[in-house]
């Protein structure tokens, strides 16, 4: 399973703000995620509702994917120890099929 | 309901196109495909501004170019009826229904049929 | 489990915000694997920041999965408390990729 799909798997139900490629930040605790990263909030609030009440009778949402510019998350969940390790394992896993996915899916990683 | 069965029923009525671009045609759909690229018959295409129109008698339009598509109300109802309606004689003759196929539902899993026009399109 | 997460929205009402700015309000009839919409009933909401908000009929609607930024369940209780003719608001940027 995809790396960053798993993680933020394991981030539902903790509280998010997702910043979007049109400057919107949505504040709201992480419903679920699906394989595109597309993102669902419920209990959602505007940091800055004066300059955005366009979502104000919103209390629950579906954020597509590819319009997501940062998700802020809560340091105290995260395990960056557990992230680095699952990192390099994914990085290792890599390697030993260079040949199977290297035609277009992924730049090459050098390291030294 | 699927955007691209209400778009199939919407054949043959009139709509308007908004592209990325900004720029709107208005015409009669013709076709579309699943790629949501569709042809357009007795088209006015408009200019992003609004100032300038185009007459063409026909035109194809990319799916991947457009915004949304406006379509006559009347026309989900449209495909409300043609989910429910039996799709034509079957090759194998009169109604098979009630017999010993029961299982999965009535418009379900039959054989022996090319679906939705795609017809040895598979790779 | 992939994009279930749109199927409760369907046949309710939804507010959504697209690519290049526009809010829509209207009922969810249907969607897709790439958040291709259907739309009925819709009117956009145009926001202004010298005058209060103001709403414009569009009917049914096919909206591209690629210019959709969020879709929202709308409240219709908390919807119908608030009064649009106060709102003062620029509309919101487009998504820049």
């Amino acid at each position: 399973m995809p790396l960053f799909y798993s993680f933020f798997k394991s981030l539902v139900g903790k509280e998010v703000i997702v910043e979007l490629k049109n400057d919107l930040s949505i504040h709201g605790t992480l419903h679920s995620v699906d394989q595109y990263l597309n993102i669902k909030l419920t209990d959602i609030s505007i940091p800055d509702p004066d300059k955005y009440p366009h979502m104000l009778s919103v209390k629950n949402c579906f954020i597509r994917g590819s319009v997501i510019r940062y998700v802020q998350l809560p340091a105290e969940e995260v395990d960056t120890g557990l992230l680095q390790d699952a990192t390099r394992k994914e990085l290792a896993q890599g390697k030993q099929q260079p040949a199977a996915s290297a035609g277009s899916a992924a730049p090459a990683v050098t390291t030294t | 309901m699927l955007p691209l069965s209400l778009l199939k029923a919407a054949q043959d009525n009139p709509m308007l196109v908004e592209l990325k671009n900004g720029e709107t045609y208005n015409g009669h759909l013709v076709s579309c495909d699943n790629w949501m690229n569709i042809q357009l018959k007795e088209v006015i295409c408009t200019s992003r501004d609004g100032d300038r129109f185009w007459k063409m008698p026909e035109c194809f339009i990319r799916g991947s170019m457009i915004k949304y598509l406006r379509i006559p109300d009347e026309v989900i109802d449209k495909v409300k009826e043609e989910a429910f309606k039996p799709r034509g004689p079957r090759p194998g003759g009169g109604p098979r229904r009630g017999g010993g196929g029961g299982r999965g539902g009535a418009s379900r899993g039959r054989g022996g049929r090319p679906r939705g026009g795609g017809g040895g399109h598979k790779k | 489990m992939a994009l279930s997460s749109i199927e409760p929205y369907v046949n309710r009402s939804v507010s959504i915000i697209t690519g290049d700015g526009r809010v829509i309000v209207g009922t969810l009839k249907g969607f897709d694997q790439t958040v291709n919409i259907i739309l009925s009933n819709s009117h956009e909401r145009v926001y202004s920041s010298s005058s209060g908000v103001e709403q414009v009929q569009l009917g049914l609607y096919i909206i591209r999965g690629d210019n959709i930024a969020v879709i929202g369940e709308l409240d219709e209780e908390l919807d119908s408390e608030i009064n649009l003719n106060d709102i003062r608001a620029e509309p919101l940027n487009p998504v820049v990729h």
